[in-house]
């Protein structure tokens, strides 16, 4: 199962993304256990909102960060998250 | 104070056992040998202070366990309270007592997860370990727990009596649709310590059990996810236990006792702090009990030396005390500890055990008697 660039991404169900101010930073809650999220992580799991696609997540972080380039690390890191379960995309 | 002097990474996971009192009476129950003594439980204040402390202070993950949570009458209240402060709210129950309009209550109080533990596959068993009829119980509970919308993580305790059940118990586990499944190999404190040479499996279970785990795994990915806690009696190398001493987690027991693991309350000389006295703040950052083994200062040979010592922090300090006398010594598992006897000693003893020798059930009774 690979990522597919045009189809609507979400966090799963199970999970929670929330920003936690005593570590100042973003982790990923789920059933008994969290995942400390590094800058970059946390940037495309945000937008990982129901209503972008891998595209769209590509366009809104080079648009954000006034940069281009984003398209095989944002893949690679939707592709590691969609292994583990920590987001779903709509078929 | 003992231990390194860097300032130590905040909690992230608060466990609250809110009572010792559990209508089961599973024999590797992880609770004291003589919870029967302590009946003082913390107040609904007393829980609300520490859940805001400990809050302030990083913890993020929480988990309501006991001894059977569902027991305390305040435990909505609790969830409520936490779910405000902004936790992950996890539910470690038996499921024994649950009904649905609990289940229900507890979501709008904002309950994220259900653990729900089964002890077996077939009821037979399943209601001769629990020491209380609850198999056809715990499947409706476990139905209803999904029907309401909860992830889902359903948790077996593995030993020799039902790791022949693996098949099986992963049947059910798709059956009843959970969304993880936690296979856990008994680890051997508390109750299960006492009832090591009837519960230890053998190299052969383990090897055919982990076998039928590994294609589980494979053929469930993406809908349900399979963790098996290995057993580290076979293992060869000690747990990172802990994540770390003091790193990541802090226990508070029913009453009030702040502990660095859920089995610290058995180390002589420890002087483990309460939250009756003190702060979640003090007890982290400045009690002896939570400084003991952080950084190596601590350690004897052979982890002094080691290579691993980053890596698995000198193992189990509860074990090291419980099969050794000192908790500073290697975790024995560990094949490097000069002590590695022990362990190989209480595998061949176990399987030389015989199957008429009786469990001890974990109930009031028999605690008494410790």
């Amino acid at each position: 199962m690979s990522i597919q660039t045009d189809s609507a991404i979400q966090i799963s169900p199970a999970y929670r993304l929330q920003w936690e101010e005593a570590q100042n930073m973003f982790v990923l809650l789920y059933p008994e256990g969290l995942i400390e999220l590094n800058q970059s992580s946390a940037e495309i799991l945000q937008v990982c909102d129901g209503n972008n696609s891998p595209a769209d997540i590509v366009t809104v972080l080079e648009k954000k960060f006034d940069t281009s380039g984003l398209e095989n690390d944002i893949t690679n890191f939707l592709n590691t998250a969609l292994d583990n379960g920590w987001i779903k995309q709509s078929t | 104070m003992v231990g390194s002097n860097k300032a130590p990474s905040p909690p992230r996971w608060l466990l609250a056992e809110l009572t010792y009192s559990c209508p089961l009476q599973c024999p590797y129950c992880s609770n004291p040998l003589d919870y029967a003594n302590f009946k003082d439980e913390l107040s609904t204040e007393d829980w609300k202070r520490v859940l805001k402390q400990s809050r302030e202070m990083g913890a993020v993950q929480l988990g309501f366990s006991g001894g059977e949570p569902l027991v305390r009458k305040d435990l909505v209240e609790l969830v409520d309270y936490s779910h405000e402060l902004g936790y992950y709210t996890n539910l470690i129950t038996s499921g024994y007592n649950m009904d649905e309009a609990k289940i229900i209550e507890l979501k709008k109080a904002g309950l994220d997860h259900i653990q729900i533990s089964l002890q077996a596959s077939s009821k037979e068993l399943n209601d001769f370990i629990a020491g209380t009829e609850s198999f056809e119980h715990k499947k409706v509970v476990a139905k209803l727990i999904k029907k309401h919308g909860y992830p889902m993580v359903l948790c077996v305790v593995l030993h020799r009596e039902n790791i022949h059940q693996m098949k099986d118990i992963l049947e059910m586990a798709i059956e009843l649709g959970a969304d993880f499944v936690e296979l856990a190999n008994t680890q051997y404190y508390g109750w299960a310590h006492h009832n090591r040479d009837q519960l230890l499996p053998t190299q052969e279970q383990l090897k055919e059990a982990e076998a039928i785990a590994n294609e589980y795994q494979a053929s469930q990915k993406g809908s349900m996810k399979i963790y098996y806690v290995v057993p580290d009696f076979f293992e060869g190398r000690p747990k990172a236990c802990m994540n770390g001493w003091g790193t990541t987690f802090l226990t508070i027991a029913p009453d009030g006792l702040a502990l660095p693991c859920h089995s610290a309350r058995q180390l002589p000389n420890f002087d483990c702090p309460n939250v009756k006295d003190y702060s979640i703040g003090e007890i982290w950052n400045e009690s002896k009990a939570f400084n003991y083994f952080r950084g190596d200062d601590w350690m004897q040979e052979p982890c002094r030396s080691c290579p691993e010592k980053d890596k698995d922090f000198g193992g189990c300090h509860c074990q090291a005390f419980l099969l050794t006398g000192d908790a500073t010594n290697t975790d024995p598992v560990c094949d490097l500890s000069p002590q590695h006897h022990l362990v190989t000693d209480a595998i061949n003893q176990a399987a030389a055990t015989s199957s008429e020798k009786p469990l001890v059930f974990r109930n009031s009774k028999n605690s008494k008697a410790f």
